[in-house]
């Protein structure tokens, strides 16, 4: 079932390594809420009618917005969209800014996932990342979390920080997974250009572990979070059996999800053709073009050709520990994976990258480890 | 009806990079009303880009102008425009031949430099009266006096009445065409005599076929004369003649005396090289005019294509680029590493980096270039001779008796607080020092015997950052001497990589082939598999490095549904992929190949 995306462009303050849309300056709150709305009126016109099974308030930080904009949201929300009552809603949210007020509010409107900046648990990498918190918040924030009600809590981890060891990898996942959370992601560091970690790299100021360190808390980290009842599903996903991310799911399915808000990236089948679109990444663009009553589109939607939607269905679904359903495959496009992907699947087979089994294409552990050099075998 | 030859004044301009030339010739055309000033662009007569950037001149190109002195005659000028760089001191030669006399132009700020004082005594040796002018004295830094005096010191004749210009300004330069007027003798040459026109360059014309650049010398050319090439035999009918107003203009005929173009249904520059004479097949002349040499080229490389598929664009474009220039030669080749390419022969350096920047921007090739290469003489134990210019092509060192390369004499004129380290980086390029002489106060000339593969790369560009951009530098061919010559080989995971062979003088080899192995192991990116990356002379290895295997290659996140984001970081990966080479097991990047060359 299809997704919503919303997202809030506001943090505390930027962490060094984020290039995302997401701004400090929280001047323009009230004026991006309202464009908001508008875009939700506006999309309800103009789309065909969806029942949604999944929300995800993303960011930014959305826990920054001042106390009755997350209800705000999420009712102009279910008045312009069918919502399913057993809806997975997410909220993404940073300690050191959350209350107990705060999390009363979310719960009563309707959040009943909460996902976590914790990223380590070591002060001194938080610091060099730019966090504006400490562990210690982390833990008051997760304890208020349980306290308020929040059985479905998610963590985000990173690895491959500047300066950080195998051991300050092991140490974050032991603490945390001692905690219990139901999910835990754990993504390894991606130097993107134009941010502040970027320069102190480049410029020497701070430096990355070597390749073969960063690998090794990769592979020791999911030993670790497996041997602590996180089961991998997806490539940097783990979760207690039963509490995957549904919404995240939804993506790595190449399902239909609808984005709102700044940036947010959107796919959707309109009439025959699957769709995809994204919102301009300008906050005053978009908040004019909502208040001229026109999509704040970044450019025009795509129709994606068949090939195409068939080599993302691939290449979003080997992400998965799981693999590529070909059921859900044939069903989807009438063929077969194996028909349309044969020479690369015999590459990547005899590569020892892929397997088949139970209806399932998936890539092994060591395939997962070179997911995109298996994928170039397929373009 | 043919001029009056007393009113000719055929030259040229003789100065260094940025003294101020091209500047020079432009404010001539605007005082003679050659160019309207509203056509102007700044620096007229070099009309290839490149040229214009790099502020240097590549082809000649000649222009007429009226021009009506103090006496209230009206005199026609023939300003032929010279290259200005050590690869085309032939060409120079060549052009300078076709004048009476040259402008000397001397930067007020610098003084005299190698190549200028190089190409003077060309100028000289052609028998041309100089005319020394001091430009740039509007600078603050200028010193014309100073200036002058060194012109009289170090070339040795009277300079006191040069005219002290600034053609950027305009100023004085009317004294420099009245100085041309008394100065250059007039055109001499029988006008009734055999026809002998003197090619001092030519371009390939997309309409009219090749135009040859002459000047006549002796009797006349016109449109329907057939024409024979002295040097080829070649047979051509002449289509057009004409002259460069600067736009080409039609005329009846060309008369001894007179600069102008020749066209005749030529289909290739090297029909009628620089140099050639033409005659008249009715009434032939007995001798060509003196001068003609057949230049072979001096450093070799390879030349590949990026990407495989672009090998017929490649030739193709060579094809077109040697329409126009009979310097350039090229033949296929085949690389292991590079695949089809073609080994590319240059008059030096800059000739081999224009004619690289031009297929990469006229038409829009990506290339890999090997590491130049000099022609070496390889002597056999069983006495045969080789002349080889790619490493390849070297016999095993079992079966070599002794080799040669060939050795330089290089000028380097710089302000004195740089000798030492212009000495040091000669000596590190294994130069004999002969002598060092002052100049003046505070400059010197530096010679030195080089050989020719120390300087092919990048001497030059050092000499400059050593120099702070103040040493200017000339050389020419001297002989071939005997040396202690190896191959150095460079092997990835075992396998030999051909386009990575150089020829190194034994002595440089260890700390070459270390330095090319570390580059080597930055600019691999690192794959499933450790790569040994191994330098070797015949079978010996002398360094090793390793490059480490790759251990994951998967982007951590897709982000909130944009997805168009990781499949554009696909596509470009697949494109890096795609523009790899394949050596054996190993995939190298075209960075691998240059690294040859970026070592000091």
């Amino acid at each position: 079932m299809p997704g919503i995306y919303i997202h809030i462009p506001f943090c505390m303050a930027k962490c060094r390594y984020c290039d995302f849309a997401s701004f400090a300056d929280h001047a323009d709150t009230e004026a991006y809420l309202a464009a908001l709305e508008t875009e939700m009126a506006l999309c309800r016109e103009a789309l065909p009618q969806r029942l949604y099974d999944t929300v995800f308030l993303g960011g930014g930080t959305p826990s920054v917005l001042p106390e009755g904009a997350v209800s705000r949201v999420l009712e102009a929300l279910t008045r312009k969209f069918r919502v399913t009552p057993d809806a997975e809603i997410t909220l993404e949210a940073n300690p050191g800014t959350l209350a107990a007020d705060k999390l009363f509010e979310y719960r009563s409107a309707g959040v009943n996932r909460l996902s976590l900046g914790l990223q380590s648990a070591n002060d001194r990498l938080l610091k060099k990342l730019g966090r504006i918190h400490t562990y210690a918040q982390f833990l008051e924030s997760f304890r208020l979390a349980r306290e308020t009600g929040f059985d479905n809590v998610s963590a985000d981890i990173m690895y491959g920080l500047p300066g950080q060891t195998p051991e300050d990898h092991l140490d974050t996942i032991e603490k945390l997974a001692s905690l219990g959370p139901e999910h835990i992601s754990a993504y390894s560091l991606i130097l993107e250009e134009n941010t502040p970690l970027y320069t102190d790299v480049t410029g020497g100021a701070q430096s990355l572990p070597d390749e073969d360190a960063a690998y090794e808390m990769h592979r020791q980290g999911i030993a670790l979070l497996e041997a602590r009842g996180y089961r991998r599903y997806e490539i940097s996903n783990f979760a207690r059996p039963g509490c995957e991310s549904r919404h995240n799911l939804n993506y790595w399915n190449n399902g239909e999800y609808l984005g709102l808000g700044l940036n947010a990236h959107s796919a959707l089948r309109i009439g025959e053709k699957w769709t995809r679109w994204s919102n301009t990444a300008r906050l005053s663009d978009y908040i004019q073009a909502c208040g001229s009553g026109e999509r704040p589109f970044a450019g025009e939607p795509q129709a994606i050709p068949l090939a195409e939607e068939m080599f993302e269905t691939v290449m979003l679904g080997l992400r998965k520990t799981e693999g590529v359903s070909d059921a859900a495959f044939r069903a989807r496009f009438g063929r077969r994976m194996g028909e349309v992907f044969p020479k690369a699947i015999e590459r990547l087979e005899k590569k020892g990258w892929l397997a088949e089994a139970d209806g399932f294409f998936r890539l092994t552990a060591e395939g997962l480890d070179f997911q995109n050099l298996a994928l170039l075998e397929m373009m | 009806m043919a001029y009056d030859r007393k009113l000719i004044r055929n030259f040229c301009i003789i100065a260094h990079i940025d003294h101020g030339k091209s500047t020079l010739a432009d404010r001539m055309l605007e005082l003679t009303d050659t160019v309207a000033l509203r056509d102007m662009e700044a620096q007229l007569l070099d009309t290839m880009d490149i040229e214009r950037e790099r502020g240097i001149t590549i082809k000649s190109s000649p222009v007429r102008m009226f021009y009506t002195h103090a006496d209230g005659k009206r005199y026609m000028f023939n300003l032929i425009d010279t290259p200005g760089h050590v690869d085309f001191t032939y060409e120079v030669s060549r052009s300078l031949a076709a004048c009476e006399g040259a402008v000397l132009v001397v930067d007020a700020t610098q003084g005299i430099e190698a190549q200028t004082l190089a190409n003077v005594y060309l100028a000289l040796d052609n028998a041309l009266e100089i005319v020394p002018v001091v430009n740039k004295i509007d600078l603050p830094s200028a010193d014309p006096e100073r200036t002058i005096h060194e012109i009289e010191d170090v070339i040795g004749f009277p300079a006191e009445d040069a005219p002290r210009i600034s053609a950027k300004l305009g100023t004085n330069v009317a004294d420099v065409l009245a100085r041309v007027v008394e100065l250059v003798p007039p055109p001499g040459g029988d006008r009734s005599a055999p026809l002998r026109a003197l090619i001092f360059d030519s371009i390939y014309d997309n309409y009219k076929g090749v135009l040859c650049y002459v000047r006549i010398k002796e009797g006349s050319v016109r449109a329907g004369t057939r024409i024979r090439s002295m040097a080829t035999g070649a047979e051509f009918d002449v289509t057009e003649v004409g002259v460069f107003m600067p736009q080409l203009r039609v005329t009846d005929s060309l008369e001894a005396g007179e600069v102008g173009y020749v066209a005749a249904s030529i289909k290739t520059v090297s029909e009628t090289k620089v140099g050639d004479t033409l005659t008249d097949v009715a009434n032939p002349a007995r001798e060509p005019l003196p001068g003609y040499k057949h230049i072979n080229p001096m450093v070799f490389c390879g030349i590949y294509p990026a990407d495989g598929a672009d090998y017929e664009n490649l030739k193709e474009a060579l094809e077109k680029l040697a329409l126009n220039d009979a310097s350039l030669s090229y033949e296929p080749e085949t690389s292991q590493a590079l695949g089809f390419g073609f080994r590319c022969g240059f008059l030096g350096l800059l000739h081999m980096e224009i004619i690289q920047e031009r297929l990469e921007r006229e038409f829009d090739l990506d290339l890999v270039t090997t590491a130049p290469s000099v022609i070496y003489k390889v002597v056999r134990i069983n006495g045969a001779e080789l002349s080889i210019d790619n490493p390849s092509n070297l016999p095993p060192a079992a079966e070599i008796d002794y080799m040669e390369e060939p050795m330089v004499n290089a000028n380097v004129m710089t302000p004195s607080e740089y000798v030492g380290t212009i000495m040091e980086l000669c000596q590190s390029r294994r130069g004999v020092f002969i002598d060092m002489k002052y100049i003046e106060e505070g400059r010197v000339n530096l010679r030195y015997e080089l050989p020719l593969n120390e300087i092919i790369y990048d001497f030059f560009d050092q000499l400059k950052s050593k120099s702070r951009g103040y040493a200017s530098f000339d050389y020419e061919l001297k002989e071939y001497v005997r040396s202690d010559l190896v191959k150095l080989d460079f092997l990835l995971n075992g396998d030999l990589c051909d386009a990575l062979s150089t020829i190194v003088h034994r002595d440089k080899a260890y700390a070459k082939g270390r330095a090319v192995a570390e580059k080597l192991q930055e600019v691999i990116p690192r794959q499933q598999f450790e790569i040994p990356i191994q330098a070797a002379i015949g079978g010996k290895i002398i360094a090793r490095e390793t490059v480490r295997a790759v251990r994951k290659d998967v982007l951590a996140k897709c982000y909130g549904g944009d997805i168009t984001r990781k499949k554009k970081l696909l596509e470009k990966q697949k494109e890096g992929k795609k523009r790899m080479r394949q050596v054996g097991t190993v995939a190298l990047p075209s960075e691998a190949f240059m690294s040859v060359l970026r070592i000091n």
